[in-house]
């Protein structure tokens, strides 16, 4: 909203975090996602359903019933159209939210042989409108790359290279086999990262599903949640020791035919903990521009959601309070100072930036100013003027041109740079396009005839 | 917008009242010195830009009273008029044929709109109610109450999801169409509010009111984010944002449309030619060919400039009286034009270009 940013004195301080509860959506939610377009919020419940919301009118506009057990991850294809579902009763469910009947068809129903812990689309997919390639973790700690495009229909694990020949690695995975905690997407879609149980980021790469690179990072021990900035370079990890660290992660080579990787050890540039009460967390997320970190505490009295500034030397900025009710997930909108956050009670919170107040803004021609400021009289302010001179410059002016019709195509999403013409990866993901498509308006179903007075 | 609201129903003070504020054609006084008459259009230039050809095409009959807005269906098929006759008709616009009435208001009508997907149809009614109608079976699904005085003007959000309605009390109120419910009411003007519209995403509402005064508001907060002043004797009758929402089309009693910017509070361009004096003439956008700037006028005529030279490309003639309705079909080169007392037609325009040889 232009208007906000331009109506106000252009103050370099502006807070671009949110700072108060806008909304509380009665849920029975234990977790809540952002559409890409910022308009819904996809709630998933431990009972099996889950729930869409449309923000602009505070309302469930869809019940997604399906699962018999607890919905364990939500997420959004590009475009909105399709929802998915993963749950405790080893399914995960594509929606397709452009169906006319509530609960929406059902497009993809996806059956493994144990709970599925998270599954997500594939990012690339979302940006070409495909939303047949889902990265799936189960709770055993198997991550599956599955392809559902006729022409690649797959299901392929991903597994950790275990390197006979070094004896330091020989020893190591002797002692234990590492077990996969987390599993995500970069926001290119290249890649996948997971997160192991002895403190390792495994790198694969999504088309070859071979692994590119190992990052042990010491001391973090299991690896809880990652999430990545979105311009795909910073990464940061969720572990047992109730640090959230940051990483600039290296640039990865194509994948070598000979299955060499890198085998490195990341140094966090920032590590983000609470220094007193020395919480846990339930998530983190990056705002969309990147520049701030929240963080929701795991904090079994208060809902506390931590904001770092990561564009400033990662400085905390401030704890929102958001009241009794523990945090149990968080998640940052896609384009706004805005976060939503579910309690342990069910509830999503919104939280906003709201503006103060501008009484100045009832009054046309007015401006409000914070202090007194010395008027300094324009040199030709008060001069006489001739009328048809300034009919005639006003003529001037009116001669520019003006645009009323071409809408500005949105930013959001495009911050990774695609060059999909040399790419062999980006090739790979774009073969097969769905019907995902912008513009698309979800079907509003009027319901029940009340009965009129 | 109906400019006789309640005029065939004067026996009570407050129709009475509304006759005297709405038709008044004196400016309010105004100590204040009148604002520079608005620049004179630019002599005709000999323009490479390409001249619309519009023809009458239907002279659609049957209201009995004055109308007061004629709307397209997003979907192209059908056309929609109301009037205080307080029938809202459905028509076709290739056939000029009238499809279907949809009764209910008790008293008459001003305003009306599309729902997205061009299933219903929300109006704005005198009776102090919006209807929602489902065109296709003709039935109301939503009678929404509230205001506390005559509803004059109503728009759906993009998506459908939201409905804003501007009455005679001064207040806007945003409702939920599916529940049927009011959201939000702000207290927006101290006049008849006479027009209010969504920008695309619906953050963004833009009001205008006899107060003078043209308004932003956040839709979610209800804050007022500025406050647009037209010239002193130019009372706001319409405003709506452009197809894109970057600026904003109002009209005003000086007979002069402008678009402004609203960022910057600058206007940018001025449409003169017309006659505006007296009634709620409402103009809009025609983006389908070139892009015009359409409007009626109290000459009887249909007016058309070209957007970026503010020159009048085309005058139709055929109404019999003040023309106070116009809608641009969304992907033709169709236009509608509608009538008061004593012409009631609904008349489509065609231009000869679009027409199939």
């Amino acid at each position: 909203m232009d208007i906000i940013s331009d109506t106000k004195p252009k103050d370099p301080f502006t807070i671009t975090y949110p700072t108060q509860v806008q909304t509380s959506l009665h849920s029975q939610a234990t977790l809540a996602r952002f559409d890409p377009s910022g308009r819904f919020v996809a709630a998933g419940r431990a009972d099996g359903s889950a729930r869409i919301w449309d923000l602009d009118t505070k309302s469930t506009v869809r019940w997604l019933e399906g699962h018999v057990k607890s919905v364990t991850c939500v997420d959004w294809s590009r475009n909105s159209t399709y929802v998915l579902t993963a749950s405790k009763d080893w399914n995960v469910v594509i929606w397709d939210l452009s169906s006319e009947t509530d609960p929406p068809k059902r497009k993809n129903i996806i059956r493994f042989d144990a709970p599925v812990a998270s599954a997500s689309f594939h990012p690339r997919n979302r940006h070409v409108s495909v939303s047949q390639i889902l990265l799936v973790l189960l709770t055993p700690g198997d991550a599956y790359i599955v392809d559902l495009r006729s022409q690649h229909r797959s299901r392929v694990e991903l597994c950790e290279v275990q390197e006979e020949s070094d004896e330091e690695y020989q020893s190591h995975s002797n002692k234990h086999r590492s077990i996969s905690t987390v599993a995500r997407f970069d926001p290119s879609g290249k890649h996948v990262f997971i997160g192991t149980s002895n403190g390792q980021v495994l790198v694969f790469n999504t088309r070859t599903k071979t692994m590119i690179a190992r990052h042990k990072i010491t001391g973090a021990g299991s690896l809880k949640s990652l999430e990545f900035a979105k311009n795909g370079r910073r990464l940061v990890t969720n572990s047992q020791d109730r640090t959230l660290r940051q990483f600039t992660l290296p640039l990865y080579a194509p994948p070598s035919v000979d299955g060499i990787y890198i085998e490195q050890e990341l140094e966090p540039t920032y590590r983000f903990s609470d220094p007193i009460n020395k919480v846990a967390w339930h998530g983190m997320c990056y705002s969309p521009d990147g520049e701030w970190l929240a963080g929701g505490a795991a904090d079994n009295a208060t809902h506390r959601i931590y904001i770092w500034d990561v564009g400033n030397d990662g400085q905390f900025v401030t704890a929102l309070d958001g009241g009794r009710e523990p945090l149990v997930h968080l998640h940052w909108h896609p384009h706004k100072p805005a976060i939503a956050s579910t309690t342990n009670q069910g509830n999503v919170f919104i939280w906003h930036c709201p503006t103060p107040e501008r009484w100045g803004a009832f009054a046309g021609g007015f401006e409000e100013v914070d202090e007194n400021i010395e008027y300094e009289e324009r040199e030709d302010e008060f001069d006489i003027e001739d009328e048809s001179e300034i009919a005639l410059r006003k003529q001037k002016e009116e001669e520019e041109e003006v645009d009323i019709h071409s809408v500005e195509v949105e930013k959001r999403g495009d911050y990774w740079k695609w060059n999909a013409a040399d790419d062999e990866d980006i090739a790979w993901a774009d073969d097969e396009p769905d019907d995902d498509n912008a513009g698309w308006k979800l079907k509003i179903l009027t319901e029940e005839e009340e009965p009129m007075n | 917008m109906d400019p006789f609201a309640g005029m065939d129903d004067s026996t009570t003070d407050d129709d009475n009242a509304s006759q005297a504020t709405e038709d008044d054609p004196q400016v309010p006084e105004n100590k204040e010195p009148p604002a520079p008459a608005p620049p004179q259009p630019p002599p005709p230039t000999s323009s490479s830009r390409a001249k619309p050809h519009y023809e009458l095409k239907h002279t659609m009959r049957g209201h009995t009273s004055s109308i007061s807005a004629v709307k397209f269906s997003p979907d192209g098929t059908l056309l929609a008029s109301c009037s205080n006759d307080r029938v809202v008709k459905i028509w076709s616009p290739f056939t000029g044929e009238l499809i279907r009435n949809l009764n209910g208001h008790t008293k008459g009508l001003s305003d009306i709109a599309w729902s997205s997907d061009s299933v219903y149809l929300v109006s704005a009614s005198d009776d102090h109610t919006v209807r929602i109608w489902d065109v296709d079976s003709g039935l109301t699904t939503r009678v929404l109450k509230g205001h506390t005085s005559y509803v004059f003007c109503v728009n759906y959000n993009l998506t459908s999801t939201l409905l804003v309605s501007g009455g005679c009390d001064g207040d806007v109120r945003i409702w939920n169409p599916q529940k049927g419910k009011c959201i939000k009411t702000i207290h927006a003007h101290l006049d008849y509010v006479t027009a209010v519209h969504f920008n695309r995403d619906a953050g963004l509402i833009v009001s205008c009111a006899l107060d003078g005064l043209i308004r932003i508001w956040d839709t979610n907060s209800g804050q007022c984010l500025k406050t647009l002043a037209e010239g002193h004797d130019a009372i706001c009758q319409h405003v709506q944002f452009s197809p894109n929402s970057k600026y904003i089309l109002s009209t005003a009693h000086d007979s002069a449309i402008r678009l402004w910017d609203y960022n910057t509070s600058r206007c940018l361009k001025t449409y003169t030619g017309h006659a505006n004096l007296k009634y709620c003439i409402a103009a809009c956008f025609s983006v389908t060919g070139s892009k015009w700037i359409v409007s009626g006028s109290e000459d009887n005529k249909v007016y058309l400039w070209d957007l970026q030279s503010r020159e009048i490309v085309q005058v139709l003639e055929g109404h019999s009286d003040v023309v106070v309705a116009v809608a641009t079909h969304p992907q033709q080169n169709m236009i509608a034009s509608a009538s008061m007392e004593s012409d009631l037609t609904v008349r489509v325009w065609v231009d000869r270009v679009a027409l199939p040889q």
